[in-house]
């Protein structure tokens, strides 16, 4: 398995320089979480390593592969997933639109095999232990845990090798946390790197291996869950 | 329960309420007019509707994608005027015209689509400046001065029969189900609906949307073309004026069918229903001698009044 690796990478909307030069690794079969506070440049990291984002200098490498130039669909051919801290769904769609959106199964001349995707999502949302008579449902009229849930089982229906998770659990009960936390513990010992934002450090220290702590576009902090601690990480990110 | 799954469905409530109109409004002018229901009439009203069901279906992708088109009619009339201009002057009638209409339309489409893509302005806006541009080009074209007066060949066409229906009639219903068939069946019509619904879950999710858009103006361009030359036909002209203010209508018909204005949400048979309805009202209140102020009056009544019906349908 490959090492995702960041060298110096900038990224600036207009004047504004939001990322300084990040350079860091991810080891397969690890979790680490990044943390900071508002505006610290979490999401437009992540987003720049999906692809949304190009950086203005540096590089993006997953193993021998450069993605520094790759868009969404050739990262994610690649093997990267990224479930959005917005979800990106599209609320008047069906469940099954929304997990094939942009991998949409199709017999020839782009004529979609509706039954083919209808029966994965089936047995994809069946394995992740969601309610199956949703299918039909626009993803909007769902309630946020479910739409989350679709959001993750898109990510996991291609077997990516990188899942970036964006506030993951910011909108769910204490049950689908849970549940959402044990997902990501299976998912290392499957050979993933998980990467995952989250502000609620007590999600981080239950599943992290490392820590990543960011500033005003910058790493200022990078430690082993061992070598740190709660205190250490809120300490970390308030210092002005 | 089937029947339950059905109403909660907003694509199929729409539809139902738009026939049950059309049921109504034919059951009243049936009353009125002894004249309505008649095969001819019938005919008549698929072939009055061509032109603008013909338009509606490239409105319907564009609507659908979270766009609006308002240049439809303009390159409607452009159309007209470059297929009746190669009649008059080059003697070519046959599919040429056809096909060099519906190359009008998509040139002209795709530009619409190129400058929204390049300069990320609302499509209201850059529409808006096609629409006049698209009908300044065929004003520069003929002079201000209509091509009237095309060969017999051409009025042949529009009055051509097959299996009882009119040739322009046929080409608008092959048009609605060729655009009913890529909007529903296909991957690129799944593109366009989720374009409308969110463009960013389009783009995160790796769909190019620059590319799909242009597709999208590039396709309601062709409808729109081929509706120039079936108004060419039909008027024996290529005139510049051609269909003032039918892109209206025909947002008008996708919208009255159940389209959500802002995307995400649209079907062709919903279109038909809506085209029908326009069509039907007019002819019906024709065949009653109701004056044509009247009309106006009742196709604003009859938009506003499906808007506030579709608020008692269900959740969106
Ligand atoms: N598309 C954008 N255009 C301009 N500025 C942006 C954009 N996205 C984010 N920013 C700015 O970049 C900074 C970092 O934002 P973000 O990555 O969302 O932070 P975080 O996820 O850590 O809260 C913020 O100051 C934000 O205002
Ligand atoms: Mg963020």
């Amino acid at each position: 398995m490959s090492e995702l690796a960041l060298q110096s990478v900038v990224k600036m909307f207009g004047a504004t320089t939001v990322l300084h030069g990040i350079t860091t690794q991810f080891r397969p079969g690890t979790v680490t979480a990044i943390v900071g506070d508002n505006g610290a440049g979490k999401s437009t990291l992540c987003k720049t390593i999906a692809g949304v984002y190009h950086p203005d200098r540096g590089d993006i490498t997953l193993g021998e592969l450069k993605l520094t130039h790759l868009g969404p669909h050739e990262t994610r051919l690649a093997g990267i997933e990224m479930i959005y801290q917005d979800l990106a769904l599209a609320k008047q769609h069906d469940v099954v639109s929304n997990l094939f959106l942009g991998r949409e199964k199709t017999r020839f001349f782009g004529w979609l095999d509706q039954p083919k995707m209808v029966e994965e999502s089936r047995a994809v949302l069946e394995t992740m232990g969601i309610n199956v008579p949703i299918l039909k449902l626009p993803v909007g009229v769902l309630s946020g845990g479910q739409q989350q849930a679709v959001a993750i089982a898109r990510a996991l229906l291609f077997a990516p090798k990188v899942l970036i998770m964006d506030e993951p659990t910011a909108a769910l009960a204490a049950r689908e946390i849970e549940h959402t936390l044990e997902l990501i513990k299976k998912l290392r010992e499957r050979g993933l790197i998980v990467i995952l934002i989250s502000h609620r450090l007590n999600d981080v220290f239950a599943v992290s291996d490392r820590i990543i702590a960011m500033r005003s576009g910058q790493i200022v902090a990078d430690k082993l869950i061992e070598e740190t601690s709660m205190q250490d990480v809120v300490a970390q990110i308030m210092i002005a | 329960m089937f029947a339950k799954k059905l109403l909660a469905d907003v694509n199929f409530t729409s539809l139902l309420q738009c026939l049950v109109f059309l049921l109504l409004m034919s059951i009243v002018f049936a009353l009125n007019s002894p004249v309505f229901v008649t095969p001819v009439n019938i005919v008549n009203i698929l072939t009055a509707g061509s032109v603008i069901g013909l338009m509606a279906v490239g409105a319907t992708f564009v609507i659908a994608s979270g766009s609006i088109d308002l240049s439809t009619a303009a390159t409607m009339g452009l159309s007209s005027v470059v297929s009746a201009w190669m009649v008059q002057n080059m003697q070519i009638s046959g599919p040429v015209p056809l096909l060099v209409a519906t190359a009008v339309g998509a040139a002209c489409g795709l530009l619409t689509g190129l400058l929204i893509n390049i300069t990320k302005a609302p499509s209201f806006i850059i529409t808006l400046g096609m629409m006049s541009i698209y009908r300044a080009v065929a004003f520069i074209l003929t002079n201000g001065i209509p091509i009237y007066g095309l060969d017999e060949k051409i009025t042949s066409i529009a009055e051509a029969q097959f299996v009882g229906l009119s040739f322009p009639s046929l080409l608008m219903l092959a048009g609605m189900v060729v655009g009913y068939l890529i909007l529903s069946k296909t991957k690129f019509g799944a593109h366009t609906l989720l374009l409308g619904d969110s463009q960013f879950a389009c783009e995160a999710m790796g769909v190019q949307v620059l590319k799909l858009r242009l597709a999208i103006f590039t396709l309601a361009g062709c409808f729109s073309g081929l509706a120039g030359y079936i108004f060419m036909t039909r008027t024996s002209s290529g005139d510049p004026t051609a269909g003032m203010n039918y892109e209206l209508i025909a947002i008008t018909a996708v919208v009255l069918g159940g389209a959500n204005l802002f995307g995400g949400r649209a079907t062709i048979p919903g279109t038909l229903a809506g085209i029908l309805c326009l069509v039907v009202l007019q002819n019906g209140l024709n065949l009653m001698a109701i004056s044509t102020f009247y009309q106006t009056l009742f196709v604003g009544l009859v938009l506003v009044l499906a808007s506030f019906l579709r608020r008692l349908g269900p959740e969106r």
